[in-house]
Protein backbone atom coordinates (compact mmCIF):
# COMPACT_ATOMS: atom_id res chain seq x y z
CA UNK A 1 0.00 0.00 0.00
CA UNK A 2 1.37 3.62 -0.72
CA UNK A 3 2.37 5.53 2.06
CA UNK A 4 0.53 9.37 2.39
CA UNK A 5 1.38 11.76 4.88
CA UNK A 6 -0.95 14.53 5.87
CA UNK A 7 0.58 17.88 6.81
CA UNK A 8 -1.13 20.69 8.52
CA UNK A 9 -0.90 24.05 6.88
CA UNK A 10 -1.58 26.59 9.41
CA UNK A 11 -1.51 30.30 7.55
CA UNK A 12 2.04 30.54 6.52
CA UNK A 13 2.92 27.56 9.32
CA UNK A 14 3.65 23.90 7.81
CA UNK A 15 3.03 21.55 10.55
CA UNK A 16 4.77 18.19 9.12
CA UNK A 17 3.09 14.33 9.22
CA UNK A 18 7.33 13.36 9.82
CA UNK A 19 5.69 9.47 9.90
CA UNK A 20 2.62 9.37 7.39
CA UNK A 21 1.08 6.04 6.85
CA UNK A 22 0.17 2.92 4.75
CA UNK A 23 -3.35 3.77 2.73
CA UNK A 24 -4.95 1.88 -0.15
CA UNK A 25 -5.52 4.62 -2.03
CA UNK A 26 -6.02 8.64 -2.51
CA UNK A 27 -9.87 8.29 -1.22
CA UNK A 28 -8.72 6.78 2.04
CA UNK A 29 -6.53 9.19 2.69
CA UNK A 30 -9.13 11.97 2.55
CA UNK A 31 -10.74 9.92 4.43
CA UNK A 32 -8.60 9.79 7.62
CA UNK A 33 -7.80 13.48 6.77
CA UNK A 34 -12.35 14.44 7.37
CA UNK A 35 -11.84 11.81 10.26
CA UNK A 36 -8.97 13.93 11.88
CA UNK A 37 -10.20 17.34 10.84
CA UNK A 38 -13.93 16.58 13.03
CA UNK A 39 -11.70 15.56 15.76
CA UNK A 40 -9.37 18.84 15.28
CA UNK A 41 -13.09 20.90 15.20
CA UNK A 42 -14.24 19.00 18.20
CA UNK A 43 -11.69 20.25 20.59
CA UNK A 44 -11.05 23.69 19.02
CA UNK A 45 -15.20 23.87 19.82
CA UNK A 46 -14.56 22.91 23.07
CA UNK A 47 -11.27 25.35 23.50
CA UNK A 48 -13.24 28.08 21.83
CA UNK A 49 -11.02 28.40 18.63
CA UNK A 50 -11.27 28.83 14.92
CA UNK A 51 -9.55 26.41 12.64
CA UNK A 52 -10.87 27.36 9.46
CA UNK A 53 -7.85 28.78 8.12
CA UNK A 54 -5.98 24.96 8.39
CA UNK A 55 -6.42 22.62 5.81
CA UNK A 56 -4.62 19.18 5.21
CA UNK A 57 -2.05 18.72 2.03
CA UNK A 58 -2.33 14.56 1.50
CA UNK A 59 1.59 13.98 0.05
CA UNK A 60 3.03 10.99 -1.68
CA UNK A 61 5.80 9.02 -0.70
CA UNK A 62 7.48 11.52 -3.45
CA UNK A 63 6.63 14.54 -1.44
CA UNK A 64 4.52 15.47 -4.14
CA UNK A 65 0.93 17.08 -2.63
CA UNK A 66 -1.69 15.65 -4.29
CA UNK A 67 -4.77 16.89 -2.83
CA UNK A 68 -5.87 19.22 -0.08
CA UNK A 69 -8.85 18.92 2.81
CA UNK A 70 -10.16 22.14 4.10
CA UNK A 71 -11.40 21.99 7.33
CA UNK A 72 -14.58 23.57 6.44
CA UNK A 73 -15.02 20.27 4.55
CA UNK A 74 -15.18 18.08 7.57
CA UNK A 75 -18.47 19.94 8.99
CA UNK A 76 -21.89 18.67 8.73
CA UNK A 77 -23.04 20.08 5.00
CA UNK A 78 -26.09 21.60 7.04
CA UNK A 79 -24.21 24.04 9.07
CA UNK A 80 -21.85 24.53 6.33
CA UNK A 81 -24.94 25.64 4.26
CA UNK A 82 -25.58 28.27 7.32
CA UNK A 83 -22.61 29.63 7.59
CA UNK A 84 -22.04 30.39 3.89
CA UNK B 1 19.92 -3.57 23.26
CA UNK B 2 18.65 -4.88 26.94
CA UNK B 3 20.90 -6.45 28.52
CA UNK B 4 20.51 -9.45 31.48
CA UNK B 5 21.51 -7.22 34.56
CA UNK B 6 23.61 -7.90 37.64
CA UNK B 7 21.48 -7.88 41.03
CA UNK B 8 20.45 -6.10 42.42
CA UNK B 9 16.89 -6.25 40.37
CA UNK B 10 15.61 -3.40 37.62
CA UNK B 11 11.80 -4.23 38.73
CA UNK B 12 11.14 -1.73 41.60
CA UNK B 13 8.60 -4.82 42.57
CA UNK B 14 11.80 -6.77 43.26
CA UNK B 15 13.47 -4.07 44.67
CA UNK B 16 11.24 -3.61 47.15
CA UNK B 17 11.06 -7.05 48.56
CA UNK B 18 13.71 -8.54 51.42
CA UNK B 19 16.38 -10.30 50.55
CA UNK B 20 14.89 -13.36 52.59
CA UNK B 21 11.88 -13.10 49.84
CA UNK B 22 14.18 -11.98 46.90
CA UNK B 23 15.65 -15.26 47.69
CA UNK B 24 12.65 -17.31 47.37
CA UNK B 25 11.40 -16.09 44.56
CA UNK B 26 14.92 -15.89 42.40
CA UNK B 27 15.08 -19.45 41.84
CA UNK B 28 11.37 -19.47 40.01
CA UNK B 29 12.64 -16.44 37.88
CA UNK B 30 13.79 -16.54 34.69
CA UNK B 31 15.00 -13.54 31.88
CA UNK B 32 14.09 -13.09 28.97
CA UNK B 33 14.64 -10.16 26.45
CA UNK B 34 11.37 -8.99 24.69
CA UNK B 35 11.31 -6.91 21.75
CA UNK B 36 8.33 -4.42 20.89
CA UNK B 37 5.36 -5.88 19.75
CA UNK B 38 5.89 -9.25 21.78
CA UNK B 39 2.29 -10.34 23.30
CA UNK B 40 2.98 -11.18 27.39
CA UNK B 41 -0.97 -11.81 27.49
CA UNK B 42 -3.81 -12.42 24.81
CA UNK B 43 -7.06 -11.75 25.66
CA UNK B 44 -9.04 -14.92 27.03
CA UNK B 45 -6.44 -17.01 27.34
CA UNK B 46 -4.82 -18.81 30.12
CA UNK B 47 -1.74 -16.33 31.61
CA UNK B 48 0.79 -19.16 31.54
CA UNK B 49 3.47 -16.61 32.93
CA UNK B 50 3.76 -13.24 34.72
CA UNK B 51 6.45 -10.82 34.32
CA UNK B 52 8.55 -8.53 36.19
CA UNK B 53 9.30 -6.01 33.59
CA UNK B 54 13.18 -5.20 33.95
CA UNK B 55 13.27 -2.21 31.01
CA UNK B 56 11.46 -1.35 28.33
CA UNK B 57 7.66 -0.40 27.98
CA UNK B 58 4.50 -2.61 28.00
CA UNK B 59 0.69 -1.85 27.34
CA UNK B 60 -2.38 -2.72 28.70
CA UNK B 61 -4.68 -2.66 25.52
CA UNK B 62 -8.88 -2.54 26.33
CA UNK B 63 -9.80 -4.41 23.10
CA UNK B 64 -12.63 -2.75 20.25
CA UNK B 65 -12.49 -5.43 18.01
CA UNK B 66 -10.57 -8.34 17.20
CA UNK B 67 -7.08 -6.51 16.56
CA UNK B 68 -7.83 -2.66 17.72
CA UNK B 69 -8.37 -1.17 21.13
CA UNK B 70 -7.18 1.61 23.52
CA UNK B 71 -4.76 1.66 25.99
CA UNK B 72 -5.85 1.36 29.36
CA UNK B 73 -2.73 0.90 31.71
CA UNK B 74 0.79 0.96 31.19
CA UNK B 75 3.58 -1.28 32.82
CA UNK B 76 7.66 -1.12 32.50
CA UNK B 77 10.09 -1.66 35.74
CA UNK B 78 7.57 -0.40 37.87
CA UNK B 79 5.70 -3.11 37.74
CA UNK B 80 4.19 -7.14 36.99
CA UNK B 81 2.65 -8.28 34.18
CA UNK B 82 -0.25 -10.57 35.17
CA UNK B 83 -2.33 -8.88 37.65
CA UNK B 84 -5.45 -11.53 36.94
CA UNK B 85 -3.23 -14.14 38.77
CA UNK B 86 -2.94 -12.09 41.16
CA UNK B 87 -6.65 -11.90 42.46
CA UNK B 88 -7.50 -15.50 41.37
CA UNK B 89 -8.45 -14.77 37.55
CA UNK B 90 -6.80 -16.89 35.10
CA UNK B 91 -7.20 -15.10 32.37
CA UNK B 92 -8.06 -10.95 31.12
CA UNK B 93 -10.10 -9.39 28.21
CA UNK B 94 -7.56 -7.50 27.89
CA UNK B 95 -3.91 -7.75 25.67
CA UNK B 96 -0.86 -6.89 26.73
CA UNK B 97 2.05 -6.13 24.41
CA UNK B 98 5.52 -5.09 24.73
CA UNK B 99 6.03 -1.42 22.81
CA UNK B 100 9.27 -0.12 23.88
CA UNK B 101 12.04 -3.03 23.32
CA UNK B 102 13.17 -4.41 26.88
CA UNK B 103 13.80 -7.56 29.13
CA UNK B 104 11.69 -9.12 32.11
CA UNK B 105 12.22 -11.91 34.66
CA UNK B 106 9.36 -14.12 33.66
CA UNK B 107 7.57 -16.77 36.92
CA UNK B 108 5.26 -19.37 35.30
CA UNK B 109 1.27 -18.94 36.59
CA UNK B 110 1.62 -21.97 38.72
CA UNK B 111 4.87 -21.44 41.11
CA UNK B 112 3.84 -17.74 41.26
CA UNK B 113 0.23 -19.52 42.94
CA UNK B 114 2.42 -21.44 45.27
CA UNK B 115 4.58 -18.62 46.17
CA UNK B 116 1.77 -16.50 46.82
CA UNK B 117 -0.02 -18.82 49.26
CA UNK B 118 2.92 -19.56 51.45
CA UNK B 119 4.74 -16.34 51.50
CA UNK B 120 2.19 -13.58 52.73
CA UNK B 121 5.01 -10.67 52.63
CA UNK B 122 5.30 -11.55 48.94
CA UNK B 123 1.51 -11.53 48.31
CA UNK B 124 1.30 -7.81 50.38
CA UNK B 125 3.71 -6.76 48.17
CA UNK B 126 2.31 -7.70 44.94
CA UNK B 127 -1.52 -6.89 46.14
CA UNK B 128 -0.38 -3.23 47.16
CA UNK B 129 0.99 -2.96 43.14
CA UNK B 130 -2.38 -3.99 42.17
CA UNK B 131 -4.29 -1.05 43.93
CA UNK B 132 -1.11 1.31 42.67
CA UNK B 133 -1.81 -0.14 39.29
CA UNK B 134 -5.96 0.64 39.64
CA UNK B 135 -5.32 4.14 40.87
CA UNK B 136 -2.98 4.43 37.68
CA UNK B 137 -5.94 3.51 35.65
CA UNK B 138 -8.30 5.55 37.29
CA UNK B 139 -6.29 8.35 36.55
CA UNK B 140 -6.12 7.84 33.18
CA UNK B 141 -9.92 7.47 33.05
CA UNK B 142 -10.41 10.84 34.31
CA UNK B 143 -7.64 11.97 31.70
CA UNK B 144 -9.83 10.64 28.50
CA UNK B 145 -12.97 12.72 30.48
CA UNK B 146 -11.59 15.99 31.35
CA UNK B 147 -8.29 16.69 29.53
CA UNK B 148 -6.62 17.81 26.33
CA UNK B 149 -5.17 15.47 23.67
CA UNK B 150 -1.82 18.10 25.16
CA UNK B 151 -2.34 16.72 28.39
CA UNK B 152 -2.97 13.57 27.78
CA UNK B 153 0.14 13.52 25.26
CA UNK B 154 2.21 15.04 28.47
CA UNK B 155 0.91 12.41 31.33
CA UNK B 156 1.35 9.42 28.93
CA UNK B 157 5.51 11.09 27.79
CA UNK B 158 5.91 11.52 31.85
CA UNK B 159 5.06 8.11 32.83
CA UNK B 160 6.65 7.01 29.93
CA UNK B 161 9.79 8.56 31.55
CA UNK B 162 9.50 7.33 34.35
CA UNK B 163 9.66 3.98 33.91
CA UNK B 164 13.34 4.82 31.83
CA UNK B 165 16.61 6.06 32.07
CA UNK B 166 17.48 8.75 29.84
CA UNK B 167 15.38 11.57 28.25
CA UNK B 168 14.79 9.64 24.66
CA UNK B 169 11.79 8.00 24.46
CA UNK B 170 11.12 5.71 21.04
CA UNK B 171 7.78 6.47 20.40
CA UNK B 172 6.35 6.55 16.60
CA UNK B 173 3.14 8.99 16.04
CA UNK B 174 1.16 6.38 15.06
CA UNK B 175 1.55 4.42 18.55
CA UNK B 176 1.00 7.49 20.18
CA UNK B 177 -2.51 8.21 18.77
CA UNK B 178 -3.12 3.99 19.55
CA UNK B 179 -2.26 4.83 23.35
CA UNK B 180 -4.41 7.97 23.07
CA UNK B 181 -7.16 6.98 21.50
CA UNK B 182 -7.15 10.02 18.62
CA UNK B 183 -6.65 10.67 14.86
CA UNK B 184 -2.80 10.97 14.34
CA UNK B 185 -3.27 14.22 13.41
CA UNK B 186 -4.26 14.77 16.74
CA UNK B 187 -1.36 13.76 17.69
CA UNK B 188 1.44 15.55 14.82
CA UNK B 189 -0.28 18.78 16.48
CA UNK B 190 -0.13 17.68 20.31
CA UNK B 191 3.60 16.99 19.98
CA UNK B 192 4.09 20.42 18.02
CA UNK B 193 2.52 22.53 20.56
CA UNK B 194 4.30 20.72 23.65
CA UNK B 195 7.64 21.34 21.29
CA UNK B 196 6.52 25.24 20.94
CA UNK B 197 6.65 25.68 24.33
CA UNK B 198 10.30 24.05 24.35
CA UNK B 199 8.73 21.08 26.77
CA UNK B 200 10.09 18.81 24.67
CA UNK B 201 11.57 17.83 21.01
CA UNK B 202 9.89 15.33 18.44
CA UNK B 203 11.61 13.43 15.86
CA UNK B 204 10.34 10.86 13.56
CA UNK B 205 9.92 7.88 15.68
CA UNK B 206 11.68 9.49 18.76
CA UNK B 207 10.62 11.99 21.69
CA UNK B 208 12.69 13.88 23.97
CA UNK B 209 12.17 15.34 27.33
CA UNK B 210 13.56 19.28 27.56
CA UNK B 211 11.54 20.77 30.33
CA UNK B 212 10.10 17.85 32.95
CA UNK B 213 8.85 20.20 35.69
CA UNK B 214 6.85 22.26 33.25
CA UNK B 215 5.66 19.10 31.39
CA UNK B 216 4.28 18.12 34.64
CA UNK B 217 2.43 21.64 34.73
CA UNK B 218 1.50 20.79 31.08
CA UNK B 219 -0.44 17.27 32.64
CA UNK B 220 -2.09 19.19 35.70
CA UNK B 221 -3.90 16.60 37.67
CA UNK B 222 -3.49 13.54 35.13
CA UNK B 223 0.16 13.07 36.55
CA UNK B 224 0.95 13.19 39.92
CA UNK B 225 -1.62 11.43 42.86
CA UNK B 226 -0.88 7.45 40.58
CA UNK B 227 3.02 8.44 41.14
CA UNK B 228 2.71 9.41 44.87
CA UNK B 229 0.42 6.21 46.20
CA UNK B 230 2.83 4.26 43.67
CA UNK B 231 5.52 5.55 46.28
CA UNK B 232 3.58 5.08 49.06
CA UNK B 233 2.51 1.69 48.42
CA UNK B 234 5.97 0.32 47.02
CA UNK B 235 8.71 2.93 47.09
CA UNK B 236 10.98 4.63 44.57
CA UNK B 237 9.63 4.60 41.20
CA UNK B 238 11.78 6.50 39.35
Amino acid sequence: MPRFFLHIEDGTQRIEDTEGSELPDLAAARQEALKAARQLWAAAILDNRDISMRRFLIVDADDDVIDTVAMDEALPAGLLGRLR
Amino acid sequence: MPRRRQMPYNNRLLRALSDTDQALLGPYLTWSELRRGCVLVAPDEPIERAWFIEEGLSSIIAMTGARQGVEVGLAGRDGLIGVPLLLDADRTPHRIFMQVDGAAYGIASGDLQRVLDEHASIRKLLLRYVQAYATQTTYTALSNVIHTVEQRLARWLLMSHDRQDGDQIPLTHDFLALMLGVQRPSVTLALHSLEGLGLIKATRGLVTIRQRAELEACAGTGYGIPEAEYERLIGPLR
